[in-house]
């Protein structure tokens, strides 16, 4: 089933393809469709496909620029200005919650990137979800089946956002604890994968979520709009983000979060985390370590 | 009594080729105010909240008339066709398929096929208000020259059948 499901994502992710290079992605074995992790296309050189033992490249006709102002053409709809934003932050989401990492020559006004020309290169990102990547974790920040602010602390390439959406889903679900409504501040759009309003990425049913919009700025809005009993936000970066947070906290509302880092003593020598700590704002601690080719979740107390 | 009926249908259908051209000048002013209004109301919409182009063209289809209802409506079939025709192509086609667009009708609307969908909102923005100008324009000279030729249309379909009758009898 697991296996069905990835076949099913590589082929949906290839829908944006030209007809030609989509006929060349599909002819690659089973298990490799399975395996994909990303398709790669860049001007002058083969398809390629990115698998976990690495890159492959598929034989025929090079990419050419017109593929990809046609991959462009395909992923927005013939509609490059409502996917402009996203381009301009460095991909765009499709159906599916796939992505479209675009390159080429920036476009600059006024020193900020407006968008791009003469594209050369694109990354095809298959989505593909681990909706069980917080089993057990979940019943660990729960006091008498509520929920208490956690904090997700992980080096990046651990797994911190896809276990904060499955926790998303599993409370927004009230899969192992009591439901709740979750706002969720998404800005680059990773966590949820909205696509012309719908989350492509399993967030649960009481989950709203808001893209594209600074993490600051989303967790306000969402405090004032959706009234929310959890607010959920991947990477805490900023010293606005804990300030919202801290409105949050003030406002009765549980926190689920993530941030970079190895350890609580990672968190206490760096300024920006401090006040997460030393103000009592989050009650749990999950880090995450690598055990073999898997993940083990450690949950810490932190107190009151 | 044949050569009489002859004489009238003579007199009828060169009035009729008169009225015709005269009746296809104003066709053509309307197609072009219609694409104008059209395009016009396309970049209000798109302005508010740059919606993708399919939504885009659900909500201008229902308040478009005549030529602009026809232009959308082909727009929004060409889209389910991306990948055998790009955008560009499909509305060239569209464009050059408008029976009652001359050159310089085509010429204010071909451009837009390099711009929609390809560029952000406001370029988009502009290219269209550009376009609906120099549709506005064309449509006023097509309202002259209406004015000045369809009269000279209609006295020369009825002064031509006239003429003829007045020969052959």
């Amino acid at each position: 089933m697991e296996e069905n499901r990835a076949v099913t994502a590589y082929r949906q992710a290839l829908r944006v393809l030209p007809p030609p290079l989509r006929q060349r992605a599909l002819s690659v074995s089973q298990e490799e469709q399975e395996r994909a992790e990303e398709v790669r296309l860049r001007v002058g050189r083969p398809l390629s496909l990115v698998l976990p033992w690495g890159e492959r490249w598929l034989e025929g006709n090079p990419v050419t620029g017109r593929d990809l102002e046609q991959l462009v053409e395909l992923a927005s709809g013939a509609s490059f200005h409502a996917v402009a934003d996203q381009v301009r932050r460095g991909y765009l989401t499709v159906a599916g919650g796939h992505r479209i990492g675009l390159c080429g020559s920036a476009v600059l006004r006024e020193g900020e990137v407006q968008g791009l020309r003469n594209l050369s290169s694109a990354d095809l990102r298959i989505a593909r979800q681990l909706p069980g990547a917080g089993e057990g974790v979940l019943e660990r920040l729960c006091r008498e089946g509520r929920l208490e602010s956690t904090l997700i602390l992980a080096p990046p390439g651990l797994g911190k956002t896809t276990l904060l959406r499955d926790l998303i889903r599993r409370v927004s679900q009230g899969e192992g604890c009591h439901p709740l409504r979750v706002a969720l501040a998404d800005e680059r759009g990773e966590v949820a994968a909205l696509y012309r309003g719908v989350p492509q990425l399993e967030v649960g049913p009481r989950t709203d979520v808001m893209e594209g919009c600074p993490k600051a700025q989303g967790l306000m809005l969402l405090l004032r709009a959706m009234n929310p009993q959890v607010l959920a936000v991947d990477e805490i970066t900023a010293p606005e983000d804990v300030a919202a947070l801290r409105t949050a906290v003030g406002c009765g509302v549980t926190l689920l979060a993530t941030a970079h880092g190895r350890d609580r003593e990672d968190l206490e020598r760096r300024e920006l985390y401090r006040p997460l700590l030393r103000e009592g704002m989050f009650q749990k601690l999950v880090r995450i370590l690598r055990r073999g080719d898997g993940r083990q979740y450690e949950v810490e107390e932190l107190g009151r | 009594m044949i050569r009489l009926m002859g004489a009238l249908f003579i007199a009828a259908g060169s009035a009729w080729l008169g009225f015709g051209a005269a009746g296809r000048l104003g066709a053509r002013t309307r197609t072009l105010e219609e694409l104008a209004e059209g395009l016009s109301r396309m970049a209000r919409e798109l302005e508010l909240d740059q919606p993708p182009l399919e939504q885009l063209l659900e909500r201008l289809i229902p308040g478009s008339r005549g030529a602009a209802r026809t232009l959308f409506a082909g727009c929004q079939a060409a889209l389910d066709h991306l990948e055998e025709e790009p955008f560009a192509r499909a509305w060239e086609r569209l464009v050059e398929s408008e029976p009652l667009l001359n050159k310089e009708g085509q010429a204010c609307l071909l451009p837009l096929g390099q711009v929609l969908g390809r560029c952000g909102w406001e370029e988009e923005r502009r290219a269209l208000d550009c376009a609906a100008q120099r549709l506005e324009q064309e449509a006023g000279r097509a309202r002259e020259e209406r004015l000045r030729m369809g009269r000279v249309y209609q006295v020369l379909g009825l002064s031509g059948g006239a003429f003829l009758v007045i020969l052959l009898l």
